[in-house]
């Protein structure tokens, strides 16, 4: 005997409509506890980003690398070593102190500066142009970083460095 | 082999222990909604938006349907989705691997710096690679069981395989 709204496996009765409750449940909860817990964040924009931050999607990037902006690459330096954005200079998150110092005469020199990394998900990238602008330094971040970069047929100098 | 893995024991504990997994998984998530968001990012399958609301809602369906595992109501259908949960998990994981991203910490129990994160488990327990690879296997096969199987009607004073070898599958528990 076959229950209505139940699928069959073999043997097996399922009721899709009880497998759709769930996931809209669970769904629907999360969504309220996300907007009325007080623990829940903005689900439209990046938790990574924060108010100050400039962001610079990859097409205005490309103008602005065009026109002579100085781009940093925040990931780690070997990373930077592989492959980078042409005249990238590396400006690592982790060793952001001894690196800047090299840095810092170009940094005083550029009518703009870009800082990126390695996507979405990585954070060095808003860490570094938040500690340059700390020092006085005007940077925006690349958006989505590299994989956007990449996507916008963005150039990449991938002559090994030492 | 069909008998044991259709043994109401067998069924028990996996559906107690498959339940419990994905509740105890899904808690610290929940506590900490933009702290997991910022682990969804790093698989970096998705882009930001939709990871903000895989964040929000995901930990909230593992409970759900672990919870229904361990109460026994709905049972094939909160394994189902366990199942498609472990499906989903499984891909994005390949993805992962695939690209050769590096993911300290999946998000899968804790949502801690991997550093911070209970200190008793190594590293290679924590991150994206083979081990959850093959723990998610694992789970996949125990909800697919659960799923798929139903257990046999317990006989008195037979082995559960004898038992389920005896059970006619026209008389199959509804679930």
């Amino acid at each position: 005997m076959h229950r209505e709204g139940a699928c069959y496996f073999r043997d097996m009765p399922v009721d899709w409509k009880r497998l759709i409750l769930i996931l809209v449940t669970g769904a629907g909860a999360g969504l309220l506890w996300n907007a009325a817990s007080g623990r829940g964040f903005a689900l439209g924009r990046s938790v990574l980003v924060q108010t100050g931050d400039e962001l610079v999607a990859a097409k205005d990037a490309r103008a602005l690398l065009d026109r002579g902006a100085l781009f940093l690459d925040a990931r780690p330096r070997d990373f930077w070593r592989m492959s980078r954005i042409p005249r990238a200079l590396s400006l690592p998150e982790e060793d952001f102190d001894r690196a800047l110092a090299q840095v810092e005469p170009r940094l005083r020199r550029a009518s703009a500066i870009v800082v990126y990394c390695s996507g979405y998900g990585c954070e060095a990238s808003l860490v570094v142009a938040r500690k340059l602008r700390e020092r006085g330094y005007a940077a925006a971040v690349l958006d989505e970083g590299l994989p956007a970069w990449q996507d916008a047929a963005g150039p990449m100098d991938s002559e090994p460095r030492p | 082999m069909s008998g044991l893995l259709r043994s109401p024991r067998l069924h028990l504990l996996l559906r107690l222990g498959l339940g419990a997994f994905f509740v105890y998984a899904s808690l610290d998530k929940i506590w900490s909604p933009a702290a997991f968001a910022r682990i969804v990012y790093q698989w970096q399958v998705v882009g930001p938006v939709p990871s903000n609301v895989v964040a929000a809602t995901l930990p909230w369906i593992e409970l759900l349907a672990g919870l229904l595992l361990v109460a026994g109501a709905w049972k094939r259908e909160a394994a189902l989705v366990v199942a498609l949960l472990l499906v989903m998990f499984l891909l994005a994981a390949a993805s992962v691997l695939a690209r050769g991203i590096d993911v300290e910490n999946c998000g899968c129990f804790s949502v801690a710096k991997p550093e911070a994160a209970s200190a008793w488990a190594p590293a290679w327990t924590k991150g994206v690679g083979w081990f959850l690879v093959t723990r998610n296997l694992v789970l996949l096969g125990a909800a697919g069981v659960l799923a798929f199987l139903t257990p046999s009607r317990p006989t008195a004073g037979a082995a559960d395989g004898v038992a389920a070898l005896s059970a006619p599958r026209s008389e199959s528990l509804p679930s």
